[in-house]
């Protein structure tokens, strides 16, 4: 392999050149950041500037190249150089457009470019070239399996095969179908949006058995997950016993919802006659097949009423707080069952809202037109029996009433099928693996409603979020799970309709292939998508401390029989919590580990105290923080020139020593910028920044130690949209440190 | 109590909103109302109403009908709209309220002394003497409804109006004696005959 | 007239906000040939245009960054701004499409310094801000916008105006003779993610939005709350520029109303719940506090956004009425819109006085009005279903009215949808 050559560009453009001494700038390159060719230009980013690098590449050998310019956000489609290892150093965003202007800031403006200068070949030095992933076995699997054989699962499994890919559908009963299959109809998908649809059941079952690349396990549960996207080897267990091994891509779990158990609500009629849920009306019109629906006592019936959000939206925290969003749109659709065969018979719903939101307008609007009743009340009482009563407040004519029927359909919620909790299952976990018998056993019991039955040392499912659903938390990303390469779908994920089911499924089934194309390429999925590198372990140093494993969002670590972290690379989304766990500092990457944000920090020249110049670092996540304070430079608003920022991957990522070896070098202090965490949390690898701000309410002590006032580190939540907050947080801390006085650490670094 | 609302109690037993739909006019629109309440708010008379139009509509499927039809709720009607054109279903309210006065009337449920009705009545009446409105029988009957003196203060009250139509050349005191006809009566009264022969036979309100 | 590189096996997405840009990464990310192409001068669409989401209060920034991001390390995805598509011929699997690219007067040499901004006087409506401010005639579209160039407006491209930009400019990037330029391309499927627009409150002539400075509709009041937008952040209404601290939000502008949109436009329930946060935000609870009232007909917070709105319904800040509005008047000594309608729930009537008034106003696909290719199947409120030959799909908001969860989630379907295509066009070619 050649030997590295480093080589600087300094752009004197936008201004730079105006404000700041590039020959000195030049001259920290040369002498401080050890740079082997040192160039500046006026106009780096145009054609002659990025051809003058291109150049020094091929002609020079230069490997390893720093670009001091515009912020590492800017101009990327110029400063696109993928043979070689670059560094930014920001001094456009971070430098000119955020200090005050005038004279008298010359001489800290310089320093703060002449350190960012500095940083940046420090950053340079310290990584490797890019490897591209020359290990990854090219025989990657690039099967979609699929857990779960009703709509949701075979509309997944078609999407994938008609895209080329083999896909294994697994299916735990005798026949495909799942939920949809025991419905008479379904609501229609498209204009008009006037009459109840065929299912399209059959068709599709018949559709995925004529299709070559689909294989479906019929009477097949998932026994045993393990590996990573590309390589999950799977255990299929047949109910005749037989356990077949495989080997996919990736997979799909469809695994849908049960109706909540009408038992639990008696004051609603739960086991009295007449009085049935929306999959009992299902199966009583598949019995009356297009005509008159009976009850079980043989008669016709004549009235029905549909009680909505029973068991649902409820606030007393004893049946489901979430409304299930499809049950509106299946009372009008059950309704018309009845409208359709005999437009005589009487059909009411109580409803209190009637959400069928978007087209499903349309279809409320043609029930009307059917002559199907929709009163706005809230059901209190409901009677079974051979005359059905429904007690209810009329919420119009605000006052109670009720209505006779024959039958009464009570539109209960649903309930996902995701598996075991694993908030429940870590606890429990936890107490078996320290040897308590009964946690054992209660473990064994848990695991019966696995789906998947990960391997995991995270656990056998995918997270759940909230009510058991394993939706995603992102508005933007839906279908980021925590496991990558698994992908939910339909309505294990979140309560839905059977049209958004399809949707979801097919979207899953994009994200599914995308997982097996990545993993292929040694690429990473979202957010850090395309990234190459792998983490990098160095085993002989480890002391299976277990925090990495543990604290991995994404379940990517799991750990050998001694405890030894096994990294397993493709699950991996390179946020580097694990490098911000590791005590022992043994996990890296070729182009950010603690040595490249480490020799940044040490770059920094901290002036001696008489100077009284505070330096304060800043660690921001660059998903959101460092964005935040790019575009407080976009707006020109100014903060203070003693900060030097360093973009990190995420806050969790943060490894303390960068902190203790800032304060030992003589910083006066740490600001760190993370993303919001908590129930609402906005960090892009889901609990990243919460690992870091538990990790430094523990930093305390070592302030204490170093005898340094707690206030010499400090987090901050802030977003991408905090530009003028950010400035002001700023301030505010330098204001904040110019009263407790300079650090008493300087001068020993 | 008529014949015919006995027949209707009958035939439709609680089904008010099945009555109302093949009994009244443009009553088959009633079931898209949503209950967004523009209507109601939108009326100029509302704050004088007893039940608005969207309340009626409720009513209509909670099956009030002695209430709704006995009340002189739809005879606050003034027509002047605002409902119909604001109504996001694009309901014909102000038809269906006039519907639901009509039918009211034809059952003889309406309120005694309910002052539009009357007033409905005698232009009616007064129309289909001689098929022509007679302004000044039609004002005459119209002040003296309420008896002799009544009719002679309204009389008193409207004077300067009336000495006003009349030198305008707008008011003929020979009309008092019967005044301007149309030609053909009788085919009038046939044709309304036959109109409301179809009208009813449609409505089922044939006694 | 440009000729470019496109072949049968490339995806043409038409559309650059959260939708379109996420059906051209997904099949980007695949290893898929994407075009994207976007009418105005930056990525981002009306989601950029948000202040926050519903229902974490997140900011769409934050998901944009990390799409622009996608975007900027993807060379598979080619992304064309200020273009529209014009002509759609061919069928599935072959489509020749003609795209009109307007001109930006400002060349890639841009770096975004800002000296033209300075150089020029002139302004122009910033449609960033729905109109509510101005923006001089060189200027970036919004502080994060992507591709980070500057625009000249038409308006000055010819003028004294337009020569100051151009001399301004170290960087000879300002080009005022670029001209509007036509390219053919040919491509194997077409994804519509054009999105919707607010439908012109205008026409629903009872709300007086024409008439009564201090109507405003939902999609302006989320730039007003935006520290980025026209008034920092601060909720002073347009009429007087005064504190607006009791806000009324009235549902179903426009939606569920066969006089304007037959369809319900599903977000606008979210999105006041959403914003009665705000004004509980900008003025906190106690003395001081703003007050927030929802006219509605049906709160349509399904799933798991019931959680929202119980939120929202235990803030005493905030109350309900069950009621379409009927009228506003204006209150002609302060301005104040007055509310006249009926509480439908036990007939209570009311003329309520309140600073603001918010109209949650409807999604209309922003293709009404526009002549698509006939082979485009609309369902019957122009929203897109997909094609007849089914070579051509739907995203987004632009194949139902969809809050950005769903929006994505659609078009990251419709990019599967758009890669079997190319996979049948490639298998058959391949045969």
């Amino acid at each position: 392999m050649a030997d590295n050559k480093f080589a600087a560009y300094i752009c004197s453009g936008c201004g730079i050149g105006d404000t700041l001494d590039i020959a000195g700038l030049e001259k920290i390159a040369t002498r401080e950041g050890k740079m082997a060719l040192v160039k500046s230009h006026p106009f780096l980013c145009n054609a002659e500037g990025v051809q003058l690098i291109k150049d020094d590449i091929e002609k020079e050998a230069v490997t390893h190249i720093c670009v001091a310019a515009c912020s590492r956000r800017a101009k990327t489609e110029a400063f696109n150089f993928p043979t070689v290892s670059m560094s930014r150093a920001n001094l456009r965003e971070g430098v000119l457009w955020v200090v005050a202007e005038g004279a008298e800031h010359d001489e800290v403006r310089q320093e703060m470019a002449e350190d960012y200068i500095r940083m940046g070949c420090a950053e340079v030095k310290k990584m490797s070239l890019p490897q591209g992933n020359a290990k990854r076995d090219q025989t990657q699997n690039k099967t979609i399996l699929v857990v779960g054989g009703g709509m949701s699962g075979m509309t997944a499994a078609l999407a994938s095969a008609e895209a080329g890919y083999e896909v294994a559908l697994v299916e735990k009963t005798a026949a495909l179908g799942g939920f949809a299959g025991k419905l008479w109809k379904r609501v229609p998908f498209s204009s008009p949006y006037a009459d109840p649809q065929a299912t399209g059941v059959a068709e599709m079952a018949a559709k995925i058995s004529a299709n070559g690349r689909i294989k479906v396990h019929l009477n097949t549960t998932v026994a045993e997950t393990g590996g990573a996207p590309g390589r999950f080897k799977v255990k299929l267990a047949q109910e005749s016993g037989v356990v077949n091994d495989m080997t996919v891509g990736a997979i799909i779990q469809a695994s849908g919802f049960t109706p909540y158990d009408m038992a639990k609500l008696p004051e609603l009629g739960a086991g009295q006659a007449n009085v049935v849920d929306q999959a009992g009306l299902e199966a009583m019109a598949c019995a009356a097949n297009g005509g008159a629906i009976k009850r079980a006592d043989g008669k016709e019936v004549k009235s029905v009423v549909f009680v909505q959000c029973a068991g649902q939206r409820d606030e007393t925290g004893t049946h489901l707080a979430y409304c299930s969003g499809h049950c509106c749109a299946t009372s009008i659709k059950q309704a018309m069952y009845f409208k359709d065969a005999n437009p005589e018979v009487d059909t009411v719903v109580v409803y209190d809202d009637l959400r069928v939101p978007g087209m499903g307008e349309d279809f409320y609007r043609s029930a009307q037109k059917k002559g199907v009743v929709f009163t706005k009340g809230k059901a209190s009482k409901v009677t079974g029996g051979d005359s059905c009563k429904v007690e209810f407040t009329d919420l119009i004519l605000d006052e109670p009433t009720s209505v006779d029927a024959d039958l009464v359909v009570l539109a209960t919620g649903q309930v996902a099928n995701a598996g075991v909790n694993l908030d429940a299952w870590t606890e429990v976990n936890t107490a078996a693996e320290g040897g308590n018998e009964e946690a054992k056993q209660k473990r064994s019991e848990m695991k019966t409603i696995s789906v998947l039955n990960l391997d995991y040392r995270q656990g056998p499912d995918v997270p759940q979020f909230k009510y058991g659903f394993a939706d995603s938390h992102f508005i933007c990303f839906p279908y980021e799970t925590r496991r990558t390469g698994i992908y939910a779908a339909g309505p294990m994920r979140r309560p839905m309709d059977m049209l958004q089911a399809t949707e979801d499924a097919t979207g899953a089934a994009m994200k599914a292939i995308q997982a097996v194309e990545n993993a292929a390429q040694g690429r990473a999925a979202h957010p850090r998508a395309g990234d190459l590198s792998y983490p990098i372990v160095r085993l002989e140093g480890c002391t299976q401390c277990k925090r990495c494993t543990v604290e991995c969002p994404f379940g990517a670590i799991d750990e050998d029989e001694k405890r030894f972290p096994v990294f397993n690379e493709e699950r991996c989304r390179r946020c580097g919590t694990c490098m911000g766990a590791c005590p022992v500092r043994v996990i890296s990457f070729e182009n950010y580990s603690c040595d490249t944000v480490g020799m940044q920090v040490k770059a920094v020249n901290v002036p001696d105290e008489d100077e009284e110049k505070p330096r304060i670092l800043i660690l921001a996540c660059e998903n959101d923080a460092y964005p935040a304070l790019d575009m407080a430079g976009v707006q020109r608003l100014t903060y203070s020139a003693y900060v030097r920022a360093i973009p990190v991957r995420c806050l969790g990522s943060v490894n303390t020593i960068w902190i203790t070896d800032a304060l030992n070098q003589g910083f006066d202090g740490v600001m760190m910028m993370g993303c919001k965490k908590g129930d609402d949390y906005q960090c892009h690898f889901v609990k990243g920044s919460e690992m870091a701000y538990y990790r430094l309410s523990k930093i305390g002590d070592t302030l204490t130690q170093l005898g340094l006032e707690p206030e010499r580190v400090v987090t901050e939540e802030v977003a991408i949209t905090d530009n003028a907050r950010v400035a002001k947080l700023i301030n505010d801390y330098a204001a904040q440190l110019n009263d407790l006085g300079l650090s008493p650490m300087k001068g020993f670094g | 109590m008529s014949d015919l609302n006995t027949q209707a109690v009958a035939r439709y037993k609680n089904n008010f909103l099945r009555e109302v739909e093949e009994r009244v006019e443009e009553g088959n629109m009633v079931k898209m109302c949503m209950q967004c309440g523009v209507c109601a708010g939108s009326c100029p008379f509302g704050p004088h109403w007893q039940h608005s139009p969207q309340k009626i509509f409720m009513m209509i499927r909670a099956g009030k009908r002695e209430e709704l039809l006995t009340s002189d709720s739809m005879w606050m009607c003034t027509s002047c709209y605002n409902c119909i054109v604001r109504c996001p279903r694009k309901l014909p309210i102000t038809h269906i309220i006039h519907g639901l006065a009509n039918y009211a009337h034809r059952l003889k449920l309406v309120p005694k002394g309910q002052p539009t009705r009357d007033v409905t009545k005698l232009f009616w009446d007064n129309l289909m003497k001689v098929g022509r409105i007679n302004e000044l029988t039609f004002s005459l009957a119209l002040y003296f409804k309420d008896g002799l003196v009544q009719g002679i203060k309204n009389s008193l009250a409207m004077q300067s109006a009336g000495l006003g139509l009349l030198k305008a050349g707008r008011l003929n005191p020979m009309e008092i004696f019967g005044g301007h006809k149309c030609k053909e009566q009788s085919g009038i009264h046939r044709m309304i005959a036959k109109a409301r022969e179809i009208e009813d036979g449609r409505r089922g309100l044939l006694a | 007239m440009t000729a470019s590189i496109a072949t049968g096996q490339t995806i043409l997405v038409v559309g650059g906000g959260i939708s379109g840009m996420t059906a051209a990464l997904e099949a980007a990310e695949c290893g898929k040939r994407v075009i994207l192409v976007e009418k105005t001068p930056s990525l981002g669409g009306r989601t950029a245009q948000l202040y926050r989401y519903f229902p974490k209060m997140c900011y769409p920034s934050c998901g944009m960054e990390i799409n622009l991001k996608r975007i900027k390390g993807n060379p598979n995805v080619r992304v064309m701004t200020m273009t529209e598509v014009t002509a759609v011929s061919g069928s599935r699997g072959n489509y020749a499409v003609t795209l009109k690219v307007s001109p930006r007067y400002v060349t890639e040499n841009c770096t975004a310094c800002g000296e033209c901004g300075k150089a020029v006087t002139s302004e122009v409506a910033d449609t960033f801000n729905y109109g509510l401010s101005k923006v001089k005639a060189a200027y970036l579209p919004n502080a994060m916008a992507y591709p980070q160039r500057y625009v000249i407006d038409p308006s000055i491209a010819g003028t004294a105006e337009g020569e100051a930009a151009k001399a301004a400019c170290k960087y000879s990037a300002v080009d005022l003779g670029m001209k509007e330029d036509t390219v053919q391309l040919n491509v194997g499927t077409v994804v519509w993610a054009t999105g919707w627009r607010p439908y012109d409150a205008n026409k629903i002539q009872p709300y007086g939005y024409d008439r009564f400075a201090n109507v405003i509709t939902s999609v302006e009041f989320e730039r007003l709350c935006d520290p980025h937008g026209p008034t920092g952040g601060k909720i002073l209404r347009p009429g007087d520029g005064k504190e607006a601290k009791n806000i009324a939000f009235i549902q179903c502008a426009g939606s569920r109303d066969e006089n304007h949109l037959p369809h319900c436009s599903r977000i606008c329930c979210m999105a006041s719940l959403k914003q009665t946060q705000y004004v509980r935000e900008a003025y906190g609870e106690g003395e001081n506090a703003g007050k927030s009232t929802i006219y509605y007909i049906d709160i349509r917070a399904i799933d798991r956004f019931e959680d929202f709105y119980q939120m929202v319904q235990k803030d005493p800040t905030v109350s309900f009425v069950k009621s379409k509005v009927a009228k506003i008047v204006e209150n002609k000594e302060n301005g104040n819109p007055i509310l006249h309608g009926v509480d439908t729930e036990g007939y209570h009537r009311y003329d309520t006085e309140h600073d603001l008034v918010v109209l949650a106003v409807g999604m209309e696909p922003e293709v009404t009005g526009v002549k698509l290719p006939d082979d485009i199947i609309l369902d019957s409120s122009n929203f897109i279903e997909g094609s007849k030959d089914g070579g051509m799909f739907g995203a987004g908001a632009a194949s139902s009215p969809l809050d950005v969860n769903r929006a994505v989630q659609s078009a990251t379907a419709a990019s599967l949808k758009a890669i079997q295509v190319i996979h049948k066009t490639a298998s058959t070619e391949a045969a």
